[in-house]
């Protein structure tokens, strides 16, 4: 079991998260081209890495940020996902 | 006591033929390189071999051969897939298993038990009639059986599962599998090698180069080795190999962990899978039941074992046989998954020309070990992509083409 | 009892407590606090167990848990080891695996054949000709496994506990002890956890004849046991070491998920065999465990012993058994000694024999003799008992898995941790200390820096104590050209047989393991690993650290299911309604985690009662509890564009006081979801999902309301809400009666939405046409959703009214053609071709999935469409009807597939949905479906709806223009 010090909540066990993917930034959809759009969706480089990802926490409802190395499974930051984080450059 | 055995008794441990040769240098360049000693890459090795006469080619294996997920897998072998492209496809390579023992010279230890996959509602229900349907289409022996029958054959597994959830009945695969995976991988590997192959353990690829868009070579922790096609046939090493050359894919890679209990007595003869609790069992020939759940719930590329698998597990196990609560776990472990959006594999070229893709085998890629070495093979020998895995090109998601093997999903293997 | 010895200092049995048991057949009498193989050997039996693949007899090897020689069956457990187990009044045990018993036991046979057995024999045979394989492979499965299952035992499950603590300390030996009092001393909590029923580990077994000591254990003890802030969990082993110091400690009574903030692990090594030829007779022990046997239970290992020592711990040995008045004939060292123990054997009279060269082992059933090589001389010594002290093996499996590396260091002779992760500590002889007051030291500084890890404090320096002599023998195997020189006594694997293995290329130690099986039994290499390593490193003339080990992996000792698997919780939720559903005797279906009434039951049979309900609903009225559906409410300045985005159709356009289909996709396009939605107000929307993807939809809302930063909140009310759908020709009649809402179509036409009260109780009412009639969803809190049924039972009952379930309502949106999301949909099924081209407005801005699907649009493939058998089959013949899930075959090839078929009354034909390719999907098509029993009926492609095409009955007294659901 891994544990996880998450800023408002304290040290939680990752048992409580559920895994929502990777975060990235969606296209606009009005100009996306399709060969831009599918690699969206499909195509990514998947090696290990430090990734920044989505965590639900069940018990509060809230959604983090865990920059995580796929490689050593070792969360390097956690932070409470950015509202916007779309509409980010 | 077969024949065979005598000769045993009057050899030294020295006479004997080695399977696998000493360590020894590698060659400047090689025709073909196949990265990833694993069952698909002896297989691969074996058929380019026998079947195209190319044996110019070296294996590079940077652990020991069949270490990879080859070695870790629970050795389901079945055809009884939801889609036309799959079955046929899975179909072929039973067939191959069929003859590996004889092929080989050596004991797979392919052992038909007959698969069952029970379903625990009525989608579920649905989804092993639609299989069976498809299966029987393309002459695959497959049925959905009522409950009455299941008790007949597995008298000891709880239908009624505790009480909760009970098996509403199944999906019934006569040439359902197991087979012995380290011999799979040896036998490939010695048959390549008495045909000419080199192979290469404990040596790692760690770039691929190129130049004007070609494979010229890869690079190792011994050296540079030249070579104008190189194939990847890593399973859970996917991603770090098409990341040599930026060519992104759509896998991602996920612990797939499995467990065995102590030895017993073997009293299971069928390979059993309900994807409602997330268990498949088999009972090996050791007398350890091999069991196995889904893949783990984030990304990882590590083997570790984890807790909440083997307790959820257990748990789920007990509910189908409830005897099963005495008997202890002994060993548990983990390969690398390398999941892809459809469940299916990606097979084939690649934008980048010499470059070969064998990937995307996820939970279920042992069993097509013989039929993927074969025509991946064949791509390479001719340069052109076999018929049977046009289906699984990488480009088949740009253009939402996806191969609709999700359908039967969940803990298929 | 033969070889009971006079009562010993620190022994684990109580000797005014006797006991009974018996193995098979034969009574053998213990003392409570004996181990099942104790209690025998104390009885002279010491053939205690017969071998995997030889059958051959084998008695105490460890007593620690470390081989499976002694492994029992009884009537309610397969695999009981004997080690460890203790004797119980009444048991009653047999040997497992053998053909007859272990006096007498038809597999040992096998022996007679050993030699056409080589290394992995089972791959080189059997296989040709290729039909006789099944017939071989029953005959190995038959040879196969230890214990017997009994397939009717029933379930065993035991409890979990939780446990935190700051320090846990895995072996409570001489370090551990230590390390646990100096940690606690510093002000943290402890765990001190030890598999043994006493703490002491080897301070009470290898020296309870040093008087000097003596002190040293009581105050040891007695600190722990005043300590407050350390708690003993005795009995009790880590299984494995999880991530984060999340240690899973087997105990007797269940399993204890322990976490931690430090971790020392103080497990010590395993004593290692020597390997030759006979090394497996009973009488042939590592000295630990004649220590063992000596100090917990009093029983004597033998009459005459010779000791085989590579360090100071065989004369350590051969003192304690001086001292327990076993004849000690001699002492074999094989290198030249100068240590005090080695002093005092000699002062003894104890003749020490020096630099021996080769050792081998006598007897038939047991030992009787031991062959030596000294100078070149054979010597042959009469004795019943040969001690074997050549070395160690760290118990290093939490340190693996917690990461550590290890690397051999050759002034011990043992593998030593190199690297450790952050907060894990090693302490004692697993760290090569093996002087007793040093492992006191070497606890004590470890113990101090866990402390400080789990308090934030940088951590105190520690000396190196590591033991400046070797204590293990580099190469304890000698062989012998007639074999039987067992390597691994779970697995029968010879010294020949990882020759043989190494010669045909397994030169690797995982291909070696693999091909020999050496590590793989139940005690997972604790025996045998080690000269396993030794012998391939040996062999291809590489180093231990270049030869590598396996990887120690959980469990430590295998663990049972019932402990893994802990207590039994499935969730099962019920409606708010669902004690009303048993009084009308319905027949309850598993809707993921939620009951639902499937139908209700009457004297009629299923059949007759799904129609039943379905033809009240068409001619009158029905009433179906919807409670499961999830209901999410949605508020805030950018609700609507929130809904929008979330939707595949135009959200923020509905009217306050309308409803409206909406479908979700995901990124892919495919659909994953629908429901209603209905606005309250400007900024407030209510919608339902399906049953099964309430939470995953839930949770995708929280995330994309956090993604897109939009001023929106959205509130899963799925346990908070009741609701039911009132449907027939009837029912507004009905529900007139429960509100004074203005019912009339004017007033609340089809598809519009209102909020008002239906008995008093705040309800919002919404005109649905799932089924195909009048119709109103009413969704309330769950607490008034009863009353609010009954009345409306009560009310309809003039009517005719039922109450309807599942199956009905599955026929009656089919005869409306509306889809089941995960039934006429597969997982890649997008809504162009679900049919519904309509609820994709591609020309909103965005929302999830837009791109794919404005790309999917002009590649459809297929398509479900509505069909009709041509000829019903005849009457009730199943075997004549098409079943969800039969194919579309058209021209020999799949064409589609049937997703959802009935025979319909209302209708009086057999109609459904099919998943077909574009070629088949104009009206009035002929399509072929292939039933079960292989034969091809034809159907007919028809427009959908099947019933009241032009939807009167759903919205009685107009013609709405806009969207239809
Ligand atoms: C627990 C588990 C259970 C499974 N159960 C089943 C089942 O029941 N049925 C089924 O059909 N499938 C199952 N699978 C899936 C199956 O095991 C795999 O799909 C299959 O074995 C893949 O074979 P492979 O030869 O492609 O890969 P592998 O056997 O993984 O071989 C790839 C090799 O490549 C090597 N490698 C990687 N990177 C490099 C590099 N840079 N240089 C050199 N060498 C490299 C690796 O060391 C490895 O040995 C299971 C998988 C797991 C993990």
């Amino acid at each position: 079991m891994k544990f996880i010090d998450c800023p408002p909540i304290g040290r939680r066990a990752l048992s409580e998260f559920v895994y929502g993917g990777l975060v990235k930034h969606e296209p606009d959809h009005e100009n996306v081209s399709e060969s831009v759009w599918a690699e969206h969706v499909f195509y990514r480089h998947s090696h290990p890495q430090i990734q920044k990802e989505w965590w639900y926490h069940r018990p509060t409802g809230m959604w983090f940020f865990f920059e995580r190395d796929t490689l050593t499974d070792v969360i390097h930051h956690v932070s409470v996902a950015t509202k916007g984080y779309a509409n980010e450059a | 006591m077969p024949l065979r055995l005598l000769k045993y008794a009057w050899k030294s441990p020295e006479e004997e033929l080695r399977f696998f040769p000493q360590e020894k240098p590698l060659e400047k360049e090689y025709d073909v390189v196949i990265i990833g000693g694993g069952g698909h890459g002896m297989a691969c090795a074996y058929y380019l071999a026998k079947e195209h006469g190319i044996t110019n080619v070296a294996v590079l294996e940077q652990g020991y051969i069949g270490g990879g997920n080859t070695g870790r897998n629970t050795t389901i072998v079945r055809s009884n897939y939801l889609t036309s492209e799959g079955v046929k496809f899975y179909d072929e390579s039973l067939k191959l298993f069929d003859d590996l023992s004889e092929d080989f010279d050596l004991n797979i230890f392919y052992s038909t038990r007959g698969h069952y996959t029970m379903a625990h509602t009525d989608s579920a229900m649905r989804t092993m009639r639609w299989r069976a349907e498809v299966n029987k289409h393309h002459g695959i022996d497959s049925e959905v059986v009522d409950v009455e029958t299941i008790q007949k054959d597995i008298p000891y597994m709880d239908v009624e599962c505790n009480g909760q959830h009970p098996v509403m009945g199944a999906l019934y695969h006569a040439p359902g599998s197991v087979a012995r995976h380290d011999a799979v991988a040896w036998g490939y590997a010695r048959g390549a090698q008495m045909r000419g192959v080199e192979i290469h353990q404990k040596t790692q690829v760690t770039d691929i180069k190129t130049a004007s868009g070609k494979v010229v070579g890869v690079e190792t922790n011994r050296g540079f080795i030249k070579a104008k096609k190189v194939i990847s046939m890593v399973a859970g090493s996917s991603p770090r190999i098409t990341n040599m050359l930026d060519i992104k894919t759509p896998i991602e890679v996920f612990p797939l962990q499995s467990c065995v209990t102590e030895p017993v007595k073997p009293f299971m003869n069928t390979i059993v899978v309900s994807g409602s609790l997330h268990v498949y069992v088999s009972q090996s020939s050791r007398g350890e039941l091999v069991m196995g759940a889904s893949v783990d719930p984030a990304e990882l590329h590590s083997t570790r074992s984890t807790l909440d698998f083997v307790e959820g597990l257990t748990d789920q196990m007990m509910d189908l046989f409830p005897f099963t609560s005495r008997l202890k776990i002994m060993r548990q472990w983990a390969g690398m998954s390398d999941i892809t959006p459809d469940f299916a594999p990606i097979m084939g070229k690649t934008q980048i020309d010499g470059f070969y893709l064998d990937s995307g085998w996820g939970t279920w890629g042992f069993k097509a070990t013989p039929i993927s070495g074969k025509t991946m093979a064949y791509t390479v020998a001719t340069d052109t992509t076999h018929e049977l895995i046009k289906p699984f090109s990488l480009d088949r998601f740009e253009r939402f083409n996806l191969v609709g093997e999700k359908g039967a999903a969940s803990v298929g293997h | 009892m033969k070889l009971r010895l006079e009562k010993q200092p620190l022994e684990w049995i109580d000797r005014s407590q006797s006991l009974t048991f018996k193995i098979e057949g034969e009574s053998i009498p213990a003392f409570k606090g004996d181990v099942i193989s104790s209690a025998l050997w104390a009885k002279g039996l010491k053939v205690m167990g017969r071998s995997f693949k030889y059958h051959r007899r084998r008695g105490l090897l460890s007593l620690a848990n470390h081989d499976i020689n002694a492994l029992f069956q009884s009537v309610d457990y397969p695999n009981i080891r004997g080690d460890v187990v203790s004797a119980e009044d009444g048991l009653s045990l047999t040997a497992v695996n053998t053909f007859g018993n272990l006096t007498r036991d038809a597999g040992s046979l096998v022996e007679s054949i050993a030699k056409f057995l080589p290394v992995g024999f089972y791959y080189r045979a059997f296989y040709s000709p290729k039909f006789l394989f099944p017939k071989w492979e029953s005959l190995i499965r038959h040879m196969a496994g230890l214990g017997k299952v009994d397939t009717n035992w029933t379930e065993e499950r035991k409890h979990k506990r939780y446990h935190y603590c700051d320090v846990a300390v895995i072996g409570a030996g001489p370090a551990g002890m230590s390390a646990a009092i100096e940690a606690a001393k510093n002000g943290v909590d402890v765990c001190l956890i030890d598999e043994n029923p006493f703490i002491g580990g080897s301070l009470d077994y290898q020296y309870v004849n040093e008087s000097s000591l003596e002190s040293v254990r009581d105050n040891l003890n007695q600190t722990i046991e005043e300590m407050p802030n350390i708690t003993v969990i005795s009995s009790a082993y880590v299984a494995g070491y999880y991530g984060d110091k999340w240690l899973a400690v087997n105990t007797q009574s269940g399993l204890i998920k322990l976490s931690a903030l430090s971790v020392v692990v103080a497990t010590g090594v395993f004593e290692q065999p020597a390997v030759f030829r006979n090394n497996d007779l009973p009488g042939v022990m590592n000295a630990s465990a004649a220590q063992r046997l000596i100090a917990r239970y009093g029983v004597a290992p033998c009459g005459e012993a010779v000791i085989l020592t590579s360090n100071p711990e065989g004369y350590r040995a051969a003192l304690d058994l001086r001292k327990a008045g076993i004849q000690v004939l001699a002492v074999l060292d094989t290198g030249r000694p100068s240590h005090d123990w080695y002093e005092q054997v000699s002062d003894l009279g104890i003749p020490v024999y020096k630099e021996i060269q080769s050792i081998e082992a006598h007897g038939k059933k047991q030992l009787h003799a031991v062959t030596f090589q000294v100078n070149g001389l054979s010597h042959t010594l009469d004795c019943d008992g040969l001690l074997m002290s050549v070395g160690w093996a760290p118990a290093g499996a939490p340190l693996y898995q917690a990461g550590g590396k290890f690397s051999y260091d050759e002034k011990v002779q043992q593998l030593l941790p190199k690297t450790l992760p952050q907060g894990v500590f090693a302490c004692g002889r697993i760290n090569g200390v093996f002087d007793i007051y040093d492992q006191f030291k070497d606890g004590k500084q470890t113990g101090l820096n866990a402390a400080e890890y789990a308090l934030n404090q940088t951590l105190s320096p520690c000396d190196v104590l590591k033991s400046p002599t070797p204590h293990s023998h580099s190469y304890p195997i000698w062989d012998h050209p007639k074999g039987k020189a067992f390597v691994d006594f779970d697995e029968d694997v010879q010294l020949k047989d990882l020759k043989g293995a190494i010669a045909q290329g397994f030169d690797n130690i995982e291909l070696m393991k693999r091909f020999s099986t050496i590590g793989m039994g139940p005690s997972q290499g604790k025996h045998s690993n080690m000269n396993g390593i030794r012998i391939l490193a040996k062999l291809t003339g590489k180093s231990i650290d270049q030869t590598g080990s396996t990887t120690a992996r959980p469990m430590f000792h295998p663990t049972p299911v019932s402990h893994l698997g802990g207590m039994r919780f499935r969730p099962e939720r019920q409606t708010a309604l669902h004690h009303l559903h048993v009084g009308s005797q319905a027949k309850f279906m598993e809707a993921g985690n939620w009951l639902r009434p499937e139908y209700y039951q009457s004297d009629l049979n299923r059949q007759a009662c799904i129609e039943a309900e379905v033809l009240a609903v068409r001619e009158s009225a029905g009433l179906i509890d919807v409670s499961t559906l999830g209901k999410m409410e949605v508020f805030g300045p950018d609700a609507a564009n929130l809904m929008d985005r979330l939707y595949t159709m135009t959200m923020s356009n509905m009217k306050v006081g309308a409803s409206r289909y909406a479908v979700m996709v995901d990124d892919t396009g495919v659909i994953i979801d629908d429901g209603v939605a209905v606005r309250y107000s400007e900024n407030h929307f209510y919608v339902t999902t399906t049953t099964s993807s309430s939470d995953s939809a839930y949770r995708l809302m929280q995330k994309k309301i956090v993604e897109w930063g939009l001023d929106a909140t959205v509130l899963n009310r799925t346990g908070q809400l009741a609701a039911m759908n009132l449907a027939g020709p009837n029912s507004r009649k009905i529900l007139a009666q429960l509100t004074d809402l203005d019912l009339s179509n004017e007033a609340f036409p089809y598809l519009a939405m209102r909020q008002t009260q239906v008995l008093g109780f705040d309800a919002t009412l919404i005109r649905v046409g799932f089924v195909g009639e009048l119709g109103y969803e009413i969704h309330l809190n769950a607490s008034d959703a009863v009353p609010v049924w009954q009345a409306l039972m009560a009310e309809g009952a003039e009517f005719g009214i039922q109450p309807f379930g599942v199956e009905a309502q599955r026929l009656l949106r089919l005869e409306k053609g509306h889809i089941i999301v995960g039934q006429d949909t597969d997982g890649l099924m997008n809504p162009f071709e679900a049919g519904m081209p309509w609820s994709v407005h591609l020309k909103k801005p965005f929302f999830i999935g837009k791109p794919s699907l404005a790309k999917l649009k002009s590649l459809q493939k297929r398509k479900l469409v509505g069909f009709e058998l041509l000829v019903e089959p005849s009457n009730g013949d199943s075997d004549e009807s098409p079943l969800e899930s039969n194919l579309i075959i058209e021209s020999g090839d799949i064409a589609g597939r049937v997703t959802s078929v009935a025979w319909s009354p209302n209708l009086d034909k057999t109609i459904g949905l099919a998943d077909v390719t574009m070629e088949h999907v104009e009206l009035d098509k002929l399509i072929h479906i292939k039933l079960t029993s292989g034969a091809l009926i034809e159907a007919k492609v028809v427009p959908l709806p099947f019933y009241d095409p032009d939807g009167k009955r759903q919205r009685p007294e107009e013609l709405l223009e806009g969207d239809v659901a």
